[in-house]
């Protein structure tokens, strides 16, 4: 296999592990190992975009142009990109600190129910209950017994 | 014509001054921010005026692309670029203790919305688009509660997921082209981007452009965000920065990808955005979220209308979107002191009877009645939706009527309410000034274009026309370019 191909492959890989962590996991700290994981793919994609397997640094010596340099564009976009994301991992990982103090909780259904509660609770309205919600059902199963 | 920097340069290093500016003087301090954005609307509105029919172009630095950075402005970038100063203007957040760092925020919020609008570079576009992303996080943690924690995570994860997936899409294009330059793009894209690759592309960024406009899929983090957030901060970013998002479809619609199947998916995304908005906000019993969901079935509307080909949708979908950015900002406003349930609000017209008739022309311009400027959008989208002459396009016209039918229910079941007999044991108090004034000259300004209707739609259509003119843009950007 050809260095290209086995980067493209882990580029992708990459994306769609992040992807599912997203997705899948409930743990909010890994929801964001996922997002970073996601954004390193898609760096890596950005890179591979004009890659060439051993081309010289794209820097002129004594006037001589290499005749393939490596295009240094992409390598400039995804420096900046990289910034963005450590920046927003930050400032996740914050909030996620803010979110456990203010719910005691990282689990994401956790904290979507929480929310719904604070939401509901400021406007001064109730849940909307459905009768197949489990809490429901068990409050009728109580009422019967 | 190196004025159009300033419009990103002037709050973007005002915003950085603003913690020395108040250490200097609290009043310098409070003022300079709106002063800039006062200044800056001044700018773009005496640009718009002397542009008239032609476009600029400014390499920054002197650089020519694809090296170079392009700022690209013809007149419907800098009527979203003023939307951007003028709207943050509007809705100045006022706040007690930590004045100066929202309005830091606020002020990066009206620099980067500014530099969505004029960048003619796709990457740019990405990182205007991030620090977008970034200000508001912080403005709505700024309302410092659980809820707005938990909204705000939330968000975060659902926009960084987007915007992984518009980088996705970008380095694909970068991977086909080798240039990022919206113009190179659009010389390019026939030859290069007319495949399965580019169709990728695009649905990758219409993704993660889409979180921002609240598009159907990835507007998990609207009705939470609008309910916690600062009425304030809600009504912005529902008001402007979802139409900076749509602004930026459009240009990568017109310019690069020319893909049929490019608007059918913009066409069945839009569609489900306005069943389930429109379905939510007519099921919903509290204020703030109704018309949170009624803003993710108005921008549906907006993405059927983008879906049409050729400049008639772009000037449907301008004209529903301009009405949007002036009519959601006022009713969040008014959101402001009825955050309660709606059952709460029965006789709420007795305390604030202006608030009241003002939420019923809003509401009335919302769901489409005439002589309302709210109908003559939705007509020209319905007018040209029967044109398309396909089912997919009758079936976009009539989900849009039958969320107006929704519309006027959930609408005029709040309006019945206010003038109820009863009152309600704690009635919602009085609104404040600074609200209702600002709610009432958005009013206003709707009320007036009712007068001016026929030229306003005529400068709207030219908008469009060259707008939707990708050779224009290319030779603005580009002189040499062959036709």
């Amino acid at each position: 296999m050809d260095t290209g191909l086995i980067l493209y492959t882990a580029a992708f890989g990459l994306i769609l592990i992040g992807s599912a962590g997203i997705v899948l996991s409930t743990h909010l700290v890994r929801i964001i190992f996922g997002i970073a994981l996601l954004e390193a793919g898609a760096n890596l994609l950005l890179l591979l975009a004009t890659f060439r397997e051993g081309s010289p640094a794209p820097i002129i010596v004594g006037g001589r142009v290499p005749a393939t340099m490596a295009d240094p564009v992409p390598q400039a976009l995804v420096l900046t990109a990289i910034v963005i994301g450590v920046g927003i991992l930050a400032l996740a990982l914050s909030l996620a600190l803010r979110v456990q103090r203010a719910y005691g909780t990282l689990d994401i259904r956790e904290v979507r129910q929480r929310l719904e509660q604070d939401i509901v609770d400021e406007a001064g309205i109730e849940l909307p209950s459905s009768s197949d919600a489990p809490q429901a059902m068990v409050s009728r199963q109580e009422g019967q017994a | 014509m190196n004025k159009l920097v300033l419009l990103v340069a002037l709050p973007l290093i005002t915003a950085f001054l603003l913690p020395v500016i108040n250490r200097v003087s609290a009043l310098a301090g409070r003022w300079s921010g709106p002063l800039i954005l006062l200044i800056t609307s001044a700018l773009g509105i005496s640009m718009w005026s002397q542009l008239g029919d032609s476009a600029v172009a400014v390499e920054l630095g002197g650089f020519r692309p694809p090296l170079g950075i392009t700022l690209y402005a013809d007149q419907m970038a800098i009527l979203f670029a003023v939307a951007a100063s003028l709207g943050t203007l509007l809705l100045w957040p006022n706040t007690g203790e930590d004045r100066v760092r929202q309005s830091t925020l606020a002020l990066i919020l009206a620099a980067s919305g500014s530099g969505l609008a004029l960048s003619g570079d796709l990457f740019n576009i990405y990182v205007f688009y991030e620090l977008i992303a970034v200000v508001s996080y912080g403005l709505i943690a700024a309302q410092a509660s659980s809820g707005s924690y938990a909204a705000t995570m939330r968000y975060l994860v659902v926009s960084s997921f987007g915007a992984a997936m518009a980088l996705t899409g970008i380095a694909l294009v970068y991977q086909a082209t080798g240039t990022l330059n919206l113009a190179q793009l659009a010389q390019l894209a026939p030859t290069h981007l007319n495949n399965t690759q580019g169709l990728a592309a695009f649905v990758l960024m219409l993704i993660g452009f889409g979180v921002k406009a609240e598009l159907f899929p990835v507007n998990t983090w609207v009705p939470e965000v609008y309910a916690t957030a600062p009425t304030r901060i809600s009504g912005l970013l529902a008001g402007v920065v979802s139409k900076l998002a749509l602004l930026i479809i459009v240009r990568l619609l017109v310019l690069v990808f020319h893909q049929p199947e490019a608007l059918t998916v913009m066409l069945v995304l839009g569609i489900m955005g306005v069943i389930t908005g429109e379905l939510a906000a007519w099921r919903t019993r509290d204020f703030k979220r109704m018309i949170a969901f009624s803003s993710i079935g108005q921008l549906g509307i907006i993405f059927i209308a983008f879906a049409i080909p050729g400049k008639a949708g772009i000037f449907a979908g301008l004209a529903v979107a301009l009405h949007h950015l002036v009519v959601k900002p006022a009713l969040f406003l008014l959101a402001e002191r009825w955050s309660g349930s709606l059952s709460s609000l029965a006789g709420a017209a007795k305390a604030s009877p202006l608030a009241a008739a003002l939420f019923i022309l809003l509401a009335l311009s919302l769901i489409g009645v005439p002589p309302l400027p709210g109908f003559w959008a939705k007509l020209l989208v319905l007018v040209e939706l029967s044109e398309q002459a396909q089912p997919l396009y009758y079936l976009g016209a009539f989900v849009i009527l039958a969320g107006a039918a929704l519309e006027a229910n959930y609408l005029f079941r709040v309006a019945s309410r206010f003038y109820h007999p009863e009152k309600a044991q704690t009635p919602p108090a009085a609104h404040g000034i600074a609200e209702l004034a600002t709610a009432s000259l958005l009013g206003a300004a709707l009320v007036a274009s009712v007068f001016v209707l026929t030229p306003l739609s005529a400068q709207i259509e030219g908008i469009a026309t060259r707008a939707a003119d990708a050779a224009h843009y290319i030779q603005t950007v580009n002189p040499e370019a062959l036709p």
